[in-house]
Protein backbone atom coordinates (compact mmCIF):
# COMPACT_ATOMS: atom_id res chain seq x y z
CA UNK A 1 0.00 0.00 0.00
CA UNK A 2 1.11 3.72 -0.89
CA UNK A 3 0.38 7.17 0.25
CA UNK A 4 0.92 10.37 -2.11
CA UNK A 5 3.03 12.42 -0.10
CA UNK A 6 5.99 15.25 -0.46
CA UNK A 7 9.67 14.06 -0.75
CA UNK A 8 12.02 16.12 1.60
CA UNK A 9 15.56 16.65 1.13
CA UNK A 10 16.76 14.35 4.22
CA UNK A 11 14.43 11.29 2.65
CA UNK A 12 11.41 11.67 4.66
CA UNK A 13 7.80 12.42 3.33
CA UNK A 14 5.79 15.61 3.87
CA UNK A 15 1.79 14.74 3.90
CA UNK A 16 1.36 18.59 4.14
CA UNK A 17 3.35 21.17 2.73
CA UNK A 18 3.16 24.23 4.64
CA UNK A 19 5.89 27.38 5.34
CA UNK A 20 6.06 27.45 9.18
CA UNK A 21 6.95 30.63 10.86
CA UNK A 22 7.50 30.05 14.36
CA UNK A 23 8.62 32.20 16.74
CA UNK A 24 11.72 31.59 19.50
CA UNK A 25 9.89 32.74 22.42
CA UNK A 26 6.72 34.41 23.60
CA UNK A 27 7.64 37.62 22.97
CA UNK A 28 7.71 36.97 18.90
CA UNK A 29 4.39 35.49 18.49
CA UNK A 30 2.34 38.75 17.17
CA UNK A 31 5.18 38.89 14.41
CA UNK A 32 4.81 35.38 13.35
CA UNK A 33 1.42 35.67 13.91
CA UNK A 34 1.03 38.61 11.46
CA UNK A 35 3.10 37.17 8.71
CA UNK A 36 1.34 34.30 8.75
CA UNK A 37 -1.97 35.75 8.91
CA UNK A 38 -0.68 37.76 5.92
CA UNK A 39 0.48 35.05 3.22
CA UNK A 40 -1.52 32.06 2.23
CA UNK A 41 0.10 29.14 2.93
CA UNK A 42 1.76 29.98 6.09
CA UNK A 43 1.36 28.48 9.44
CA UNK A 44 2.59 30.13 12.91
CA UNK A 45 3.87 28.27 15.20
CA UNK A 46 3.27 30.06 18.88
CA UNK A 47 3.86 28.87 22.23
CA UNK A 48 4.65 30.73 25.70
CA UNK A 49 8.35 29.63 26.04
CA UNK A 50 10.19 32.54 28.50
CA UNK A 51 13.82 33.33 27.88
CA UNK A 52 13.80 32.51 32.04
CA UNK A 53 13.95 28.88 32.29
CA UNK A 54 16.44 26.69 33.19
CA UNK A 55 19.20 24.72 30.85
CA UNK A 56 16.78 21.33 30.83
CA UNK A 57 13.85 23.35 29.69
CA UNK A 58 15.97 25.69 27.44
CA UNK A 59 16.96 22.56 25.74
CA UNK A 60 13.94 21.13 25.11
CA UNK A 61 12.53 24.02 23.85
CA UNK A 62 14.73 24.68 21.06
CA UNK A 63 14.78 20.48 20.62
CA UNK A 64 11.05 20.77 20.22
CA UNK A 65 11.32 24.41 18.10
CA UNK A 66 13.95 23.41 15.67
CA UNK A 67 12.16 19.56 15.78
CA UNK A 68 8.89 20.95 14.58
CA UNK A 69 10.24 23.16 11.62
CA UNK A 70 11.83 19.87 10.41
CA UNK A 71 9.16 17.89 10.31
CA UNK A 72 8.40 16.89 7.18
CA UNK A 73 4.78 18.31 6.48
CA UNK A 74 6.75 21.49 6.60
CA UNK A 75 8.91 22.69 3.40
CA UNK A 76 10.27 25.59 4.75
CA UNK A 77 10.74 27.36 7.68
CA UNK A 78 10.85 30.96 9.12
CA UNK A 79 12.16 31.11 12.52
CA UNK A 80 11.31 34.62 13.76
CA UNK A 81 12.74 36.70 17.31
CA UNK A 82 13.64 39.52 19.33
CA UNK A 83 17.49 37.87 19.35
CA UNK A 84 17.72 37.76 23.03
CA UNK A 85 15.73 34.70 23.68
CA UNK A 86 17.28 31.29 24.87
CA UNK A 87 17.22 29.36 22.32
CA UNK A 88 17.54 32.37 19.82
CA UNK A 89 16.43 32.21 16.32
CA UNK A 90 19.65 31.33 14.97
CA UNK A 91 20.16 28.26 17.19
CA UNK A 92 16.90 26.64 16.42
CA UNK A 93 17.44 27.56 12.27
CA UNK A 94 20.96 25.95 12.52
CA UNK A 95 19.14 22.67 13.68
CA UNK A 96 16.41 22.88 11.10
CA UNK A 97 18.93 23.57 8.41
CA UNK A 98 20.48 19.91 8.65
CA UNK A 99 17.24 18.53 7.44
CA UNK A 100 18.47 20.46 3.78
CA UNK A 101 15.18 22.52 3.88
CA UNK A 102 14.87 26.23 3.13
CA UNK A 103 15.06 27.94 6.49
CA UNK A 104 15.87 31.79 7.95
CA UNK A 105 16.39 33.16 10.94
CA UNK A 106 15.46 36.46 11.72
CA UNK A 107 15.69 39.13 14.43
CA UNK A 108 15.07 42.21 15.55
CA UNK A 109 18.47 42.46 17.45
CA UNK A 110 21.22 43.40 15.23
CA UNK A 111 18.05 44.86 12.43
CA UNK A 112 17.42 48.33 11.67
CA UNK A 113 14.13 47.33 13.81
CA UNK A 114 10.93 45.91 14.07
CA UNK A 115 9.60 47.09 11.05
CA UNK A 116 12.58 45.59 8.45
CA UNK A 117 12.50 42.26 10.23
CA UNK A 118 8.62 42.25 9.46
CA UNK A 119 8.68 43.07 5.84
CA UNK A 120 12.23 40.91 5.70
CA UNK A 121 9.19 38.15 6.70
CA UNK A 122 6.88 38.71 4.39
CA UNK A 123 9.01 38.68 1.25
CA UNK A 124 10.38 35.69 2.80
CA UNK A 125 7.30 33.67 3.58
CA UNK A 126 6.17 34.74 -0.17
CA UNK A 127 9.22 33.71 -1.51
CA UNK A 128 9.01 30.45 0.00
CA UNK A 129 4.95 29.50 -0.03
CA UNK A 130 5.98 29.98 -4.02
CA UNK A 131 8.65 27.82 -3.63
CA UNK A 132 7.12 25.10 -2.21
CA UNK A 133 3.47 25.52 -4.97
CA UNK A 134 6.07 23.79 -7.17
CA UNK A 135 6.50 20.38 -5.16
CA UNK A 136 4.18 17.23 -6.29
CA UNK A 137 2.91 14.95 -4.28
CA UNK A 138 4.63 11.47 -5.51
CA UNK A 139 3.71 7.73 -4.06
CA UNK A 140 5.46 6.36 -1.16
CA UNK A 141 5.13 3.41 1.04
CA UNK A 142 3.67 3.10 4.22
CA UNK A 143 7.30 2.82 5.80
CA UNK A 144 7.81 6.59 5.38
CA UNK A 145 4.58 7.28 7.59
CA UNK A 146 4.91 7.86 11.33
CA UNK A 147 1.60 8.46 13.43
CA UNK A 148 1.16 10.22 16.80
CA UNK A 149 -1.77 8.88 19.53
CA UNK A 150 -3.07 10.75 22.38
CA UNK A 151 -6.38 9.34 24.11
CA UNK A 152 -9.06 11.52 25.81
CA UNK A 153 -12.06 11.47 27.99
CA UNK A 154 -11.70 7.70 28.39
CA UNK A 155 -14.27 5.48 30.13
CA UNK A 156 -14.77 2.00 30.21
CA UNK A 157 -15.70 1.18 26.86
CA UNK A 158 -12.23 3.39 25.58
CA UNK A 159 -10.37 -0.32 26.03
CA UNK A 160 -12.61 -1.98 23.64
CA UNK A 161 -13.81 0.21 20.89
CA UNK A 162 -11.36 3.34 20.13
CA UNK A 163 -8.54 1.96 21.46
CA UNK A 164 -8.90 -1.29 20.43
CA UNK A 165 -9.19 0.17 16.92
CA UNK A 166 -6.31 2.54 17.20
CA UNK A 167 -4.00 -0.82 18.27
CA UNK A 168 -5.06 -2.62 15.31
CA UNK A 169 -4.39 0.52 13.29
CA UNK A 170 -0.82 0.79 14.69
CA UNK A 171 -0.08 -3.08 13.83
CA UNK A 172 -1.10 -2.94 10.74
CA UNK A 173 0.96 0.76 9.96
CA UNK A 174 3.93 -1.25 11.78
CA UNK A 175 3.66 -4.13 9.92
CA UNK A 176 4.08 -2.03 6.52
CA UNK A 177 7.29 -0.80 8.08
CA UNK A 178 5.96 2.11 9.34
CA UNK A 179 6.45 4.23 12.87
CA UNK A 180 3.98 4.67 15.90
CA UNK A 181 5.12 7.24 18.69
CA UNK A 182 2.52 6.84 22.31
CA UNK A 183 3.45 8.79 25.02
CA UNK A 184 1.85 10.05 28.73
CA UNK A 185 4.23 8.88 31.40
CA UNK A 186 1.86 9.08 34.10
CA UNK A 187 -0.08 6.84 32.65
CA UNK A 188 3.00 3.82 33.23
CA UNK A 189 3.13 4.57 36.89
CA UNK A 190 2.52 1.35 38.51
CA UNK A 191 2.21 -0.48 35.64
CA UNK A 192 5.52 -0.12 34.40
CA UNK A 193 6.32 -4.57 33.75
CA UNK A 194 3.02 -4.38 31.73
CA UNK A 195 5.00 -2.37 29.27
CA UNK A 196 8.91 -2.99 29.87
CA UNK A 197 7.76 -6.77 28.94
CA UNK A 198 6.98 -5.46 25.35
CA UNK A 199 10.55 -3.90 24.91
CA UNK A 200 12.36 -5.39 22.54
CA UNK A 201 15.51 -5.83 25.04
CA UNK A 202 16.48 -5.13 28.56
CA UNK A 203 17.78 -1.82 27.87
CA UNK A 204 14.89 -0.35 26.23
CA UNK A 205 12.90 -2.04 28.79
CA UNK A 206 15.39 -0.22 31.90
CA UNK A 207 15.28 3.03 30.22
CA UNK A 208 11.47 2.90 30.34
CA UNK A 209 11.90 1.92 34.18
CA UNK A 210 13.82 5.11 34.52
CA UNK A 211 12.00 6.77 32.59
CA UNK A 212 8.67 5.80 34.91
CA UNK A 213 10.77 6.04 38.04
CA UNK A 214 12.09 9.63 37.48
CA UNK A 215 8.31 11.15 36.28
CA UNK A 216 7.34 9.62 39.69
CA UNK A 217 9.87 11.32 41.50
CA UNK A 218 8.97 14.45 40.79
CA UNK A 219 5.61 13.87 41.31
CA UNK A 220 6.59 12.90 45.08
CA UNK A 221 8.70 16.10 44.77
CA UNK A 222 5.65 18.00 45.27
CA UNK A 223 4.56 15.77 48.87
CA UNK A 224 2.23 14.08 46.22
CA UNK A 225 1.90 10.45 45.69
CA UNK A 226 -0.42 8.97 42.60
CA UNK A 227 0.25 5.18 43.57
CA UNK A 228 -2.83 3.80 45.51
CA UNK A 229 -5.51 6.19 44.11
CA UNK A 230 -5.53 4.15 41.05
CA UNK A 231 -7.98 3.24 39.80
CA UNK A 232 -10.38 6.40 40.53
CA UNK A 233 -13.72 5.81 42.04
CA UNK A 234 -15.10 7.01 38.57
CA UNK A 235 -13.35 4.34 37.06
CA UNK A 236 -14.46 1.36 39.69
CA UNK A 237 -18.14 2.84 39.15
CA UNK A 238 -17.56 2.55 35.11
CA UNK A 239 -16.14 -1.33 35.64
CA UNK A 240 -12.69 -0.79 35.94
CA UNK A 241 -11.80 -3.21 38.64
CA UNK A 242 -7.87 -3.05 38.80
CA UNK A 243 -4.81 -0.90 37.37
CA UNK A 244 -3.51 -3.00 35.83
CA UNK A 245 -7.19 -3.07 33.88
CA UNK A 246 -7.26 0.21 33.47
CA UNK A 247 -3.21 0.46 32.48
CA UNK A 248 -3.54 -2.39 29.52
CA UNK A 249 -6.90 -0.44 28.33
CA UNK A 250 -4.79 2.19 27.61
CA UNK A 251 -1.75 0.54 26.65
CA UNK A 252 -4.38 -1.68 23.90
CA UNK A 253 -4.31 1.83 21.95
CA UNK A 254 -0.81 1.05 20.82
CA UNK A 255 -1.57 -2.64 20.00
CA UNK A 256 0.57 -5.77 19.78
CA UNK A 257 3.78 -4.88 18.40
CA UNK A 258 7.21 -4.86 20.51
CA UNK A 259 8.32 -1.52 21.96
CA UNK A 260 11.43 -0.53 19.89
CA UNK A 261 12.58 2.33 21.62
CA UNK A 262 12.09 4.97 24.59
CA UNK A 263 12.36 8.57 23.92
CA UNK A 264 12.91 11.91 25.39
CA UNK A 265 10.52 14.62 24.71
CA UNK A 266 10.60 15.86 21.16
CA UNK A 267 13.32 13.19 20.15
CA UNK A 268 13.80 11.92 17.01
CA UNK A 269 13.47 7.79 16.98
CA UNK A 270 16.05 5.83 15.52
CA UNK A 271 14.17 3.60 13.49
CA UNK A 272 11.21 2.30 12.65
CA UNK A 273 8.10 0.72 14.86
CA UNK A 274 6.77 1.15 17.96
CA UNK A 275 8.58 4.07 20.04
CA UNK A 276 7.48 5.23 23.53
CA UNK A 277 7.94 9.09 24.54
CA UNK A 278 8.63 10.77 27.92
CA UNK A 279 5.34 13.34 28.27
CA UNK A 280 2.70 14.35 30.09
CA UNK A 281 -0.95 13.68 29.52
CA UNK A 282 -1.63 17.27 28.77
CA UNK A 283 -2.71 16.68 24.96
CA UNK A 284 -1.08 20.42 23.57
CA UNK A 285 2.42 19.44 25.03
CA UNK A 286 2.44 16.14 23.72
CA UNK A 287 1.26 17.06 20.76
CA UNK A 288 4.43 19.08 20.16
CA UNK A 289 6.89 16.28 21.32
CA UNK A 290 5.38 13.74 19.23
CA UNK A 291 5.76 16.18 15.87
CA UNK A 292 9.13 17.43 16.60
CA UNK A 293 9.73 13.40 16.54
CA UNK A 294 8.58 13.58 13.21
CA UNK A 295 4.70 12.12 12.84
CA UNK A 296 2.67 13.38 9.89
CA UNK A 297 0.00 12.54 11.18
CA UNK A 298 -1.85 12.89 15.32
CA UNK A 299 -4.88 10.71 15.98
CA UNK A 300 -6.79 11.72 18.83
CA UNK A 301 -8.79 9.00 20.39
CA UNK A 302 -11.58 9.86 22.16
CA UNK A 303 -13.92 7.91 24.95
CA UNK A 304 -16.72 9.97 24.45
CA UNK A 305 -17.52 11.43 27.40
CA UNK A 306 -17.02 15.06 28.13
CA UNK A 307 -14.80 15.90 25.65
CA UNK A 308 -17.28 15.19 23.00
CA UNK A 309 -19.08 17.86 24.76
CA UNK A 310 -16.78 20.81 23.35
CA UNK A 311 -18.01 19.67 19.95
CA UNK A 312 -15.54 21.16 17.53
CA UNK A 313 -13.39 23.64 19.33
CA UNK A 314 -10.21 22.61 18.63
CA UNK A 315 -8.60 24.09 22.00
CA UNK A 316 -8.48 20.90 24.07
CA UNK A 317 -6.79 19.04 20.55
CA UNK A 318 -4.17 20.98 21.12
CA UNK A 319 -4.00 21.70 17.18
CA UNK A 320 -1.10 22.47 15.63
CA UNK A 321 -1.49 23.67 12.35
CA UNK A 322 1.37 22.08 10.78
CA UNK A 323 -0.02 18.39 11.99
CA UNK A 324 -3.19 16.89 10.68
CA UNK A 325 -5.40 15.45 13.51
CA UNK A 326 -7.61 12.76 13.14
CA UNK A 327 -10.26 12.56 15.80
CA UNK A 328 -12.22 8.73 16.74
CA UNK A 329 -14.52 9.36 18.43
CA UNK A 330 -15.82 5.75 20.24
CA UNK A 331 -18.90 5.71 22.93
CA UNK A 332 -22.52 6.79 22.11
CA UNK A 333 -22.57 8.05 25.65
CA UNK A 334 -25.53 10.67 24.72
CA UNK A 335 -27.43 11.26 21.58
CA UNK A 336 -25.39 13.55 18.98
CA UNK A 337 -27.46 16.86 17.70
CA UNK A 338 -26.60 17.32 13.93
CA UNK A 339 -23.62 19.49 14.89
CA UNK A 340 -21.83 17.62 16.87
CA UNK A 341 -22.01 14.30 13.82
CA UNK A 342 -19.91 17.23 11.44
CA UNK A 343 -17.26 17.28 14.51
CA UNK A 344 -15.10 14.13 14.23
CA UNK A 345 -13.30 12.41 11.66
CA UNK A 346 -14.26 8.63 12.64
CA UNK A 347 -17.15 7.80 14.65
CA UNK A 348 -16.75 4.36 16.31
CA UNK A 349 -19.97 4.55 18.01
CA UNK A 350 -20.54 1.00 15.83
CA UNK A 351 -18.71 -1.25 17.73
CA UNK A 352 -20.47 -0.71 21.11
CA UNK A 353 -24.46 -0.39 19.20
CA UNK A 354 -22.95 -3.60 17.55
CA UNK A 355 -23.39 -2.90 13.69
CA UNK A 356 -19.77 -2.60 13.15
CA UNK A 357 -16.75 -4.92 14.71
CA UNK A 358 -13.32 -3.85 15.86
CA UNK A 359 -11.63 -5.19 12.52
CA UNK A 360 -14.52 -3.22 10.25
CA UNK A 361 -14.22 -0.05 12.08
CA UNK A 362 -10.24 -0.79 11.59
CA UNK A 363 -10.38 -0.85 8.01
CA UNK A 364 -12.34 2.18 7.64
CA UNK A 365 -9.81 4.17 9.65
CA UNK A 366 -6.86 2.82 8.16
CA UNK A 367 -8.03 3.90 4.43
CA UNK A 368 -8.75 7.80 6.67
CA UNK A 369 -5.05 7.80 7.45
CA UNK A 370 -3.96 6.63 4.02
CA UNK A 371 -6.46 9.23 2.35
CA UNK A 372 -5.38 12.12 5.21
CA UNK A 373 -1.71 11.35 4.28
CA UNK A 374 -2.37 11.39 0.52
CA UNK A 375 -4.32 14.91 1.22
CA UNK A 376 -7.78 14.95 2.37
CA UNK A 377 -8.36 17.83 4.94
CA UNK A 378 -9.25 16.56 8.28
CA UNK A 379 -12.14 17.80 9.73
CA UNK A 380 -9.86 20.17 12.42
CA UNK A 381 -7.88 21.27 9.37
CA UNK A 382 -11.70 22.33 7.37
CA UNK A 383 -12.33 24.52 10.31
CA UNK A 384 -10.37 27.56 10.07
CA UNK A 385 -10.12 30.29 13.02
CA UNK A 386 -8.51 30.07 16.70
CA UNK A 387 -5.69 27.55 17.07
CA UNK A 388 -4.28 26.84 20.23
CA UNK A 389 -1.26 27.53 21.55
CA UNK A 390 1.57 25.08 21.78
CA UNK A 391 2.46 24.21 24.92
CA UNK A 392 6.14 22.96 25.64
CA UNK A 393 7.23 20.55 28.29
CA UNK A 394 8.81 21.68 31.08
CA UNK A 395 10.07 20.06 34.66
CA UNK A 396 11.89 23.35 35.92
CA UNK A 397 10.73 26.53 37.56
CA UNK A 398 10.24 29.71 35.66
CA UNK A 399 12.97 31.87 37.32
CA UNK B 1 -29.54 -9.79 22.01
CA UNK B 2 -27.50 -8.11 24.57
CA UNK B 3 -23.67 -8.28 23.54
CA UNK B 4 -20.50 -8.64 26.18
CA UNK B 5 -17.14 -8.34 24.65
CA UNK B 6 -14.58 -11.23 24.69
CA UNK B 7 -11.54 -9.20 23.78
CA UNK B 8 -9.10 -12.08 23.78
CA UNK B 9 -9.99 -15.69 22.75
CA UNK B 10 -7.89 -16.50 26.32
CA UNK B 11 -9.97 -13.90 28.28
CA UNK B 12 -12.37 -15.89 30.98
CA UNK B 13 -14.14 -12.07 31.56
CA UNK B 14 -15.91 -10.64 29.23
CA UNK B 15 -17.14 -6.71 29.43
CA UNK B 16 -20.80 -6.26 28.85
CA UNK B 17 -21.88 -3.63 26.33
CA UNK B 18 -25.53 -3.58 27.35
CA UNK B 19 -26.57 -3.15 30.85
CA UNK B 20 -27.26 -6.92 31.33
CA UNK B 21 -30.00 -8.21 33.74
CA UNK B 22 -29.53 -11.44 35.64
CA UNK B 23 -30.56 -14.74 34.13
CA UNK B 24 -30.37 -13.19 30.64
CA UNK B 25 -29.17 -15.09 27.14
CA UNK B 26 -26.82 -12.72 25.53
CA UNK B 27 -24.44 -12.89 22.93
CA UNK B 28 -20.37 -13.10 23.08
CA UNK B 29 -18.71 -11.29 20.58
CA UNK B 30 -14.73 -11.17 19.48
CA UNK B 31 -13.43 -8.18 17.55
CA UNK B 32 -14.45 -9.92 14.55
CA UNK B 33 -17.84 -10.68 15.10
CA UNK B 34 -20.38 -12.93 17.04
CA UNK B 35 -18.47 -16.14 18.83
CA UNK B 36 -21.52 -17.67 21.33
CA UNK B 37 -23.68 -17.05 23.98
CA UNK B 38 -24.34 -17.56 27.35
CA UNK B 39 -26.42 -16.86 30.23
CA UNK B 40 -25.87 -14.43 33.09
CA UNK B 41 -26.48 -14.97 36.73
CA UNK B 42 -26.30 -11.61 38.11
CA UNK B 43 -26.84 -8.35 36.62
CA UNK B 44 -23.85 -6.78 35.21
CA UNK B 45 -23.84 -3.00 34.35
CA UNK B 46 -21.99 -1.59 31.07
CA UNK B 47 -18.73 -1.51 30.99
CA UNK B 48 -18.62 -3.98 33.57
CA UNK B 49 -17.07 -7.55 33.33
CA UNK B 50 -18.93 -11.35 33.38
CA UNK B 51 -17.05 -14.52 33.78
CA UNK B 52 -17.74 -16.25 30.66
CA UNK B 53 -16.08 -19.60 32.68
CA UNK B 54 -16.05 -20.87 36.04
CA UNK B 55 -12.95 -18.87 38.20
CA UNK B 56 -11.59 -20.78 40.68
CA UNK B 57 -10.38 -18.88 44.21
CA UNK B 58 -6.52 -17.27 43.34
CA UNK B 59 -6.81 -17.97 39.67
CA UNK B 60 -5.59 -15.08 37.36
CA UNK B 61 -8.48 -12.90 35.81
CA UNK B 62 -7.69 -12.38 32.05
CA UNK B 63 -8.63 -9.26 29.87
CA UNK B 64 -6.82 -8.16 26.74
CA UNK B 65 -4.57 -11.62 27.51
CA UNK B 66 -3.07 -10.09 30.05
CA UNK B 67 -3.34 -10.75 33.95
CA UNK B 68 -5.80 -7.78 35.47
CA UNK B 69 -5.77 -9.08 38.65
CA UNK B 70 -6.54 -12.16 40.99
CA UNK B 71 -10.00 -14.23 41.83
CA UNK B 72 -10.77 -13.10 45.62
CA UNK B 73 -13.34 -15.92 45.64
CA UNK B 74 -14.71 -18.36 43.45
CA UNK B 75 -16.93 -16.96 40.45
CA UNK B 76 -19.13 -18.81 38.62
CA UNK B 77 -19.52 -18.28 34.52
CA UNK B 78 -22.21 -15.52 34.28
CA UNK B 79 -21.03 -13.87 37.43
CA UNK B 80 -20.23 -9.92 37.69
CA UNK B 81 -16.59 -9.33 38.43
CA UNK B 82 -14.99 -6.65 39.57
CA UNK B 83 -13.56 -5.17 43.28
CA UNK B 84 -15.78 -7.59 45.45
CA UNK B 85 -14.31 -10.68 43.93
CA UNK B 86 -10.64 -9.43 42.39
CA UNK B 87 -7.78 -7.63 43.66
CA UNK B 88 -4.55 -6.29 41.81
CA UNK B 89 -2.08 -8.80 41.27
CA UNK B 90 0.78 -5.52 41.59
CA UNK B 91 -1.03 -3.95 44.31
CA UNK B 92 -2.70 -6.36 46.84
CA UNK B 93 -4.05 -4.50 49.88
CA UNK B 94 -4.33 -1.16 47.84
CA UNK B 95 -8.39 -1.95 47.81
CA UNK B 96 -8.58 -1.94 51.45
CA UNK B 97 -6.46 1.04 51.75
CA UNK B 98 -8.23 3.19 49.60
Amino acid sequence: MEFFGYERPDGSVGVRNHVAVISSGRCANEMAVMIASAVQGVVPIIHTHPCVRLKDDNERALRTLAGIGSNPNVAAAIVIGVGCENPPPAQIAEEIVKSKKPVEALAIMGSNGFQEVLDKGLTTARRMVAEASQMQRKPFPLSHLALGVKCGASNATSGISGNAVTGQVFDRLIAEGGTAIFSETTEVIGATHLLAKRAVNKDVARRLEQMVARMEARIKATGEDIRGSQPTRGNIAGGLTTIEEKSLGAFAKTGTSPLQGVLEYAEKPRGKGLFFMDGTAMTGELIGGEAAAGIQIHIYNLGGGLTSSFRCLPGWAGGLPMLPEIVIVSNPSRPRDSQEKECYDIYADTIIEGKETVDQVADRFFKEIIATASGKPTKQEMRSGYRELLVLYTTGPIL
Amino acid sequence: MKRAMRINPDDNTATALNDLKAGESISLVSKSGPVGEMTTRQAVPFGHKIAVVDIKKGAKILKYGEVIGLATQPISKGEHVHTHNVESALLPGAKEAR
